[in-house]
C-alpha cells in the first residue's frame, strides 16, 4: 500500500511532465494536439540516438532535444495554426489536422528508425536502487520526479514571472479580450505552444526508462492518458497538471496492486467521472458549456 | 415537397442499384462491403456532427459495442443472425442513452469524452475477468453463421437505410430543428425547439445505427478479436471521410467515403512503403486546403450540394 | 431443300460447339503451365506487429530468391519448374486493413497460394476471407486456437503449436524442479492467456495454485509495481507471458527495481534475442528461462529438407544484413511447405493443395513438421532453455528440459 503510494507520486510527476506541454497549448489555443505524444516519442528516439552514438547522457539530451523541439513547434504552429484559425469550427477541425500531423510523425519515425524497440540498457542512473520513506524504488523514478517538479516550476516561473508569461494568461483567459488590449496573438500562441512541444521532448527523454522500449506508435496512447490527468486536473490551467498527475500515478499504482487487469481502464473512467461529474476539473474554474 | 420525395426515391434506388451490381464488376467484395461500411458510418458521423455540431471521437464504440452484441446474441441466445444484428443494435442505443450525459460536453471535451467512453468498453469487453461473458481477449468466432453473400445484401439493405435517414432529417423538422441548434443554440431553445431532447435523439439514432453496422461487420468478419472492432482507426476514418466531403450533406460524406477509402486502398497496394505518411500528408492537406469539406468548393459556386 | 440446309446449318453448327467444348476441355486437363506461381502475402510495414512481421517477409523473399536462382519450384501438376512470383501489400498491423487486402489478392490478383501475415491478430483477418474463397492459408506463426477448432480444411500451420500448447513442456519442467510459488504475470491478448491458461491447468493438477496470477494490459508500459507485488509473495519461480515490448519492459524495470527472482522465464528472449539483449543488457538476461526457438534451438544435423541452420545463417545474410532470428526462419519455413506442397500435389486446386501439405512429413532448420487435421502443427514442442552467460560476454541458450534434448544443465541464479 506504501509501495503504491510512494511509487505513485513519483510515477504520477512523470505523467504530470509528460501532460504539461498539452495542457499548456490547450490552454492558449482551445486546440488538443492530438500529435502531442509523438512528441515524447521524438525526445526517447533523440536520447536513444545521442546516447548509443555519443555517449550523451540523457539528461543532456533532455535539455537538448527540447530547445530543437521548441523550434520545430514554433515553425509548425506558424506552418498550421493560422490557417485553421479562421475556419468555422477550428476546434474540431484542429483534431482532425493533428491526427494527420501524428500520422505523419509517425511515419518518418518508421522510415527513420525502424519498428524494433529501442532503449538504454546502460545504468546511466546507477544500478542501486533508491530508498525512499522505507521503500525502495529505482533512482531513475526519482530522477524523472526531481526533473518534473523542475519543470512545473520553470513553466510556473514563466507564466507568472515574465512579461510574455502574463501575455499568455490574458490569451489563456480570453483571446478575444487579448487580441483586443493588442497582445500578439500569434507570437504568444506560437511560443506557448513551441514550449508545449519541447517539454513533452523533455519528458521522452526520460521515457526509455520509464515506458519501456520507444516505437514510433507509442504516442497514441500517450496522448490519450495525457489528456485524461490535464482533465483531472483542469484544463487550460497548467499547474493543476501536477495535481492530475498525481491522482492518476497513485490510482494507477493502487489499480495495479489491487485489479492488475483493470488498470488500464483507469485513465478513461477518471476522464469520464470528471468531466460528468466536475467537468472543470477537480481545481478548475467552469469552462464547460452546452 | 413532392419533387423531392420523388427525387430521395431516385437517390435511394441509384445506391440500390449500384452496390447490387458493383459485385459483378468487381469481384473483391470484402473491399466493396469495408466501402459500405464507411459510407454508412460517416453518415452517423454526419447525423450527429453535421447537424449537431458533435465530434464523437469515440463512434467506433458503438460499432464494437453492436457486433458483440449481436455476435453475443447469435452465440449466446442463438439469434438468427438478423435478429441478432437488431439485438446489436438495440445493445448500441442502450450504450448511447448511459452515455448520453456527454452531450452536456461542448466541443473538444465531448470529443474526447467520447473517446475514453470508447476505450472504456473496448477495456471492458476485452478483459479477461469477464471471459465467461464476452470471450475477454479470445475474440469472437461465428462459423455456424457465417454467410458472405447474405451479410453483403444485408449491408446494402443497412446502407440504403442510413441514406434513407439522412435524406429525412435533411428535409423533415426534426432536422431544421437540429441546425437551427448547431448554429445558436440558445435561440432555437428561444423559439421552442426542445433543444435537449432533439440532440438525444440525433445522438441515439447515429448510434444505433453504427451498432447496426457493428452487427453486420461481425456476421460478415465471422472471426475477430475484440481489438479489430474498437479499433481507434474506425472513428478516424469515419470522421475524415466525412470532414473530407463535408458534413451537413448527404453527398459529401459519400463522396468523400468513396475518394478517400479508394485512394487509402490503392496507395497501400501500389506504394505501401510510405503508406501512412501519404496518408498523413493528405490528411494534413486537406484540413487545411479544404478545411471546410470538397462541399464547400461547390457551395461556393453557387451550386446546391444535396 | 431449304429446310435441309437449315437443318444441316443447325448439325453443323451443333457439331462445332461440342467441338470446342470438347477442345476446351482437353485443353483444361493439358493446359499449359502458367508463367509463375503467385504467391500473396500482408506484412506490417508499421504498428504493432512491424517488428516480427518484417523479417518472416524477409524470411519468405529469402526462400523466393533461392528457388527462382535454381529456375523455380518443381510443380508436380505440371511435371516441370515454375518460377515463384510474389504480390505482397502492408495491413499496417490493422487487421481490417488487411481483410481486403487479402481478399485483394485472391479476387483481383488471384494468387495461387495465400500466405497469412505474422501472429494472431493479423492472421484472424485471413481466415474468414480464405474460407470464404475456399482458398488454403498458409499460416506461419498465427497460432490462435480459434482458427483450428472447428478444424478447418482451409488452413496449414507451418511453424509452431498453437499458443495453448507452448507452456507443455515449461510446466512439467517447473513440477519437477518442485517449485511450489509461482507467481505469473502475463499480458491480456489471445497468445499470453491461452498459455497462462495452460500452465494454471497444469499446475493446479499438480496441487500448485500460483501464488500470485494476474493479468494486465498489453500496452503496460511499466511493471514496476507489479514486481514488487510479485517479489512480496516470496515466489519461488516468477512468470512473465508478454509480447516482446512487454518483455524488455518487465527486464528493464526489474534490473532497475533491485529485485530479484530465483527462477524467471519469459517469452521473447528465446525468439528475439538480439532485440532483448540490445534492449536491456545481456547481464539482465543471463540465468533466466525461456522457450528456444530456432535458430537458438539449432537445427544443423539430421535435416531432411531445405537448408540447415548454419548455411541458413550464411546465406541469408546478404539480404537481412544480420544473423537471422526466429521470424526470418518461419518465413523461409512457410516457403519449405509451400515448396513441398507443390512437389507433391497433383493439382493446384487448394483442396489438393491442402491434402499434399498434410502428407508432408519432413524435418528442417525449424524442426519436425507434422500437420493435424485441424491443420494446426503438432511437429514441434517447445522445450525449455536457460540463457547462460558466455565468455563474450553475451548469453547462449543451454536447453535443459526435456531430457531428450537437453544440452546443459541449469544453473542457480546469483
Amino acid at each position: 500500500m506504501l509501495y503504491a503510494l510512494v511509487a505513485g507520486i513519483l510515477f504520477g510527476l512523470y505523467y504530470a511532465l509528460i501532460s504539461l506541454g498539452l495542457n499548456l497549448s490547450f490552454g492558449v489555443l482551445r486546440m488538443v494536439n492530438l500529435a502531442h505524444g509523438d512528441f515524447v516519442m521524438i525526445g526517447g528516439f533523440t536520447a536513444v540516438v545521442l546516447y548509443s552514438s555519443w555517449h550523451v547522457h540523457p539528461l543532456v539530451s533532455l535539455v537538448l532535444g527540447a530547445a530543437a523541439v521548441f523550434v520545430v513547434g514554433i515553425a509548425l504552429y506558424y506552418l498550421l495554426v493560422p490557417r485553421i484559425a479562421t475556419t468555422k469550427d477550428p476546434e474540431m477541425i484542429s483534431l482532425v489536422l493533428f491526427f494527420g500531423l501524428s500520422q505523419v510523425i509517425e511515419a518518418l519515425a518508421v522510415i527513420h528508425f525502424g519498428n524494433n524497440e529501442q532503449s538504454i540498457f546502460d545504468p546511466v542512473f546507477g544500478t542501486q536502487p533508491v530508498s525512499l520513506l522505507g521503500q525502495s524504488l529505482p533512482a531513475v523514478w526519482l530522477v524523472s520526479g526531481l526533473v518534473s517538479l523542475v519543470a512545473l516550476a520553470l513553466v510556473y516561473l514563466y507564466l507568472y514571472r515574465s512579461r510574455l508569461g502574463y501575455s499568455t494568461r490574458a490569451v489563456m483567459a480570453s483571446r478575444e479580450e487579448a487580441e483586443v488590449s493588442g497582445i500578439n496573438l500569434h507570437r504568444v500562441s506560437a511560443i506557448a505552444f513551441g514550449i508545449g512541444l519541447g517539454l513533452a521532448a523533455a519528458a521522452g527523454a526520460l521515457a526509455p526508462f520509464m515506458l519501456g522500449g520507444i516505437t514510433p506508435d507509442i504516442g497514441t496512447g500517450l496522448t490519450t492518458t495525457a489528456f485524461a490527468v490535464i482533465v483531472l486536473g483542469s484544463l487550460g490551467n497548467p499547474m493543476g497538471t501536477i495535481a492530475g498527475g498525481l491522482i492518476y500515478g497513485i490510482a494507477l499504482m493502487l489499480m495495479q496492486t489491487y485489479l492488475p487487469s483493470w488498470a488500464s481502464l483507469l485513465p478513461y473512467v477518471l476522464l469520464l467521472l470528471v468531466l460528468l461529474v466536475r467537468p472543470s476539473g477537480l481545481f478548475g474554474r467552469q469552462v464547460r458549456s452546452a | 415537397m413532392r419533387r423531392g420525395v420523388w427525387r430521395d426515391g431516385a437517390i435511394l434506388l441509384a445506391v440500390a442499384v449500384v452496390l447490387l451490381l458493383l459485385p459483378k464488376a468487381y469481384s473483391n467484395q470484402m473491399l466493396l462491403f469495408q466501402l459500405m461500411v464507411y459510407l454508412a458510418l460517416s453518415q452517423g458521423v454526419n447525423i450527429l456532427y453535421g447537424f449537431t455540431g458533435y465530434l464523437p471521437f469515440g463512434y467506433v464504440g458503438f460499432f464494437g459495442i453492436g457486433a458483440y452484441g449481436a455476435s453475443l446474441a447469435m452465440l449466446d441466445l442463438h439469434f438468427a443472425p438478423l435478429l441478432g444484428i437488431l439485438a446489436g443494435a438495440v445493445v448500441a442505443l442502450l450504450l448511447g442513452l448511459l452515455l448520453s450525459p456527454l452531450l452536456r460536453l461542448s466541443g473538444a471535451y465531448f470529443a474526447i469524452a467520447s473517446l475514453a467512453a470508447s476505450q472504456a468498453v473496448y477495456l471492458v469487453i476485452a478483459n479477461p475477468s469477464l471471459q465467461n461473458i464476452t470471450y475477454g481477449p479470445y475474440g469472437i468466432q461465428l462459423p455456424n453463421q457465417f454467410n458472405p453473400i447474405a451479410s453483403y445484401y444485408t449491408m446494402v439493405v443497412v446502407l440504403l437505410l442510413a441514406v434513407g435517414v439522412v435524406l429525412y432529417i435533411r428535409r423533415s423538422r426534426f432536422g431544421m430543428a437540429l441546425q437551427a441548434m448547431r448554429d445558436d443554440p440558445v435561440s432555437a431553445a428561444m423559439s421552442g425547439v426542445p433543444v435537449v431532447r432533439e440532440r438525444i435523439a440525433a445522438w441515439l439514432i447515429s448510434a444505433a445505427l453504427a451498432g447496426v453496422v457493428g452487427g453486420v461487420f461481425a456476421w460478415q468478419t465471422s472471426v475477430f478479436y475484440p481489438d479489430a472492432v474498437f479499433t481507434l482507426s474506425i472513428s478516424i476514418f469515419a470522421i475524415v471521410f466525412a470532414l473530407f466531403g463535408g458534413v451537413g450533406t448527404l453527398l459529401g460524406p459519400m463522396f468523400g467515403t468513396v475518394v478517400l477509402f479508394g485512394m487509402y486502398n490503392m496507395i497501400g497496394i501500389s506504394d505501401p512503403q510510405y503508406f501512412q505518411l501519404i496518408y498523413g500528408l493528405l490528411i494534413v492537406a486537406l484540413v487545411i486546403f479544404l478545411p471546410d469539406g470538397v462541399a464547400s468548393l461547390l457551395r461556393k459556386k453557387g451550386i446546391h450540394v444535396l | 431443300m431449304m429446310r435441309f440446309k437449315r437443318y444441316l446449318w443447325t448439325l453443323a453448327s451443333v457439331a462445332a460447339l461440342l467441338a470446342m467444348g470438347g477442345g476446351a476441355t482437353a485443353s483444361a486437363a493439358s493446359a499449359p503451365a502458367p508463367k509463375f506461381i503467385t504467391i500473396g502475402t500482408l506484412y506490417a510495414g508499421s504498428g504493432n506487429y512491424a517488428t516480427s512481421s518484417l523479417p518472416e517477409l524477409a524470411g519468405l523473399k529469402f526462400w523466393i530468391s533461392q528457388v527462382n536462382a535454381k529456375g523455380g519450384v518443381y510443380v508436380k501438376a505440371y511435371h516441370k519448374k515454375i518460377k515463384i512470383r510474389l504480390v505482397d501489400y502492408n495491413d499496417q498491423s490493422d487487421p481490417n486493413t488487411a481483410t481486403t487486402q487479402y481478399a485483394q489478392l485472391i479476387t483481383q490478383d488471384k494468387v495461387n497460394i495465400l500466405v497469412s501475415d505474422f501472429g494472431s491478430v493479423l492472421t484472424a483477418a485471413a481466415v474468414t476471407v480464405a474460407k470464404e474463397h475456399k482458398m488454403v492459408l498458409f499460416d506461419p506463426t498465427g497460432t490462435g486456437s480459434s482458427f483450428f477448432t472447428p478444424p478447418s480444411p482451409y488452413i496449414v500451420l507451418t511453424s509452431l503449436p498453437t499458443s495453448a500448447v507452448w507452456p507443455d513442456s515449461f510446466a512439467k519442467y517447473l513440477i519437477a524442479l518442485g517449485k511450489k510459488r509461482v507467481a505469473i504475470v502475463y499480458a491480456t491478448n489471445d497468445f499470453d492467456g491461452a498459455q497462462d491458461a495452460t500452465l494454471v491447468a497444469a499446475l493446479k493438477a499438480h496441487h500448485i495454485t500460483p501464488v500470485y496470477n494476474n493479468g494486465v494490459d498489453t500496452a503496460t508500459s511499466n511493471y514496476t509495481v507489479i514486481i514488487h507485488n510479485m517479489a512480496q509473495t516470496h515466489p519461488d519461480a516468477a512468470v512473465e507471458f508478454g509480447y516482446p515490448n512487454n518483455d524488455i519492459t518487465f527486464f528493464q524495470n526489474l534490473s532497475a527495481s533491485g529485485v530479484h527472482f530465483p527462477f524467471l522465464f519469459t517469452i521473447f528472449p528465446g525468439q528475439q534475442l538480439a532485440l532483448l539483449t540490445q534492449n536491456v543488457g545481456a547481464k539482465a538476461l543471463s540465468d533466466t528461462f525461456t522457450y528456444p526457438t530456432p535458430p537458438l534451438l539449432a537445427y544443423n544435423k539430421g535435416i531432411t529438407y531445405g537448408l540447415s541452420l548454419n548455411a541458413f545463417a550464411k546465406a541469408i545474410k546478404p539480404q537481412i544484413k544480420s544473423a537471422p532470428n526466429f521470424l526470418d526462419i518461419a518465413g523461409y519455413q512457410a516457403g519449405l511447405v509451400i515448396q513441398k506442397t507443390l512437389e507433391t500435389s497433383k493439382s493446384l486446386s487448394q483442396l489438393d493443395l491442402r491434402a499434399a501439405a498434410g502428407r508432408i512429413r519432413f524435418f528442417t532448420l525449424d524442426g519436425q513438421y507434422k500437420l493435424a487435421k485441424s491443420g494446426a502443427q503438432l511437429g514441434e514442442l517447445l522445450p525449455v532453455a536457460q540463457l547462460q552467460p558466455t565468455k563474450s560476454g553475451g548469453v547462449a541458450p543451454v536447453i535443459v528440459y526435456p531430457q531428450s534434448v537437453a544440452t546443459g544443465k541449469a544453473v542457480a541464479t546469483h
